[in-house]
């Protein structure tokens, strides 16, 4: 057993990567600070994955959450936004082997959507994570709702940036920065 | 830069489609090409800061998930 970490600040800020493989590809990458397996739990339960898939500050409530993880099983993801109208999420699950792959569908659109790739890498206790998304063409994936469309969200998503980056200059002020988060 | 080396990074722009250029005589012309670089750029960053926001939360959810297994694993050991 491992506890010495327990309480240590973290050393580094860890930062997600992303990068445009190709026309049709975008890949995001970052290390969690735990094995794959729990990692694994935390996407595939959906009490849990609710807790983390939408940032709280987001100003979007997840309002219900089906998975169920395993091949050919569907997902479902409602979202609630303040005076717009629901919005769905949905797919199928293609791949799932515990602890190191998930690929599901993304099927909400109304063409083709992306099927997206996740692998977790345990390394030393900690778990590289990557996630893949491949588009059907590179109009896809340039008219996601990820890239172009949604305005609203990204306005959201500014919003929350700025509310993270404020909350997180605040608590470095605080602890003297030399607080874990 | 040496001319050559300028003139490959041109074309290097040019292939991605950042710039289009235009020789009229001996000058070569650039300009903004259909893709925009500060547009793809401000996306992925975008995109790239959701993900992070998202995986500080999973990270605060597997270390609680860490600290509960300890805590069963000891009560498991008596």
């Amino acid at each position: 057993m491992d506890g010495r970490r327990e309480g240590e600040p973290t050393p580094m800020k860890k930062r997600a990567t992303v990068e445009r493989k190709s026309e049709r590809e975008l890949v995001v990458t970052r290390t969690i600070n735990g094995p794959a397996r729990l990692v694994f739990e935390a996407w595939t339960k959906p009490e849990l994955f609710k807790r983390w898939w939408v940032p709280k500050s987001m100003g979007l409530c997840l309002h219900s959450c089906e998975l169920d993880v395993r091949a050919g099983g569907k997902y479902r993801l409602v979202f609630l936004n303040e005076g717009s109208a629901p919005m769905e999420f949905f797919g199928r699950y293609l791949e799932v082997i515990p602890h190191s792959r998930l690929v599901w569908t993304n099927d909400e659109g109304d063409e083709g959507g992306a099927v997206t790739t996740v692998t977790f890498e345990e390394k030393g206790g900690q778990t590289l994570l990557v996630v893949h998304d491949l588009y059907p063409s590179k109009e896809a994936l340039e008219s996601s709702g990820s890239m172009a469309g949604m305005p609203e969200t990204l306005e959201q998503l500014d919003e929350l940036i700025v509310s993270l980056s404020a909350s997180s200059r605040n608590s470095a002020t605080s602890a003297g920065g030399s607080s874990p988060r | 830069m040496t001319l050559t080396g300028m003139k490959k990074h041109v074309g290097v722009l040019e292939q991605s489609g950042l710039v289009t250029t235009e020789k009229v005589g001996r000058v070569r012309t650039c300009k903004l090409g259909p893709r925009r670089l500060e547009d793809e750029a401000a996306w992925l960053e975008r995109y790239r800061q959701l993900w992070d926001a998202r995986f500080d939360e999973l990270d605060r959810v597997v270390e609680e998930l860490k600290r509960k297994e300890k805590v069963d694993g000891r009560k498991k050991r008596g």
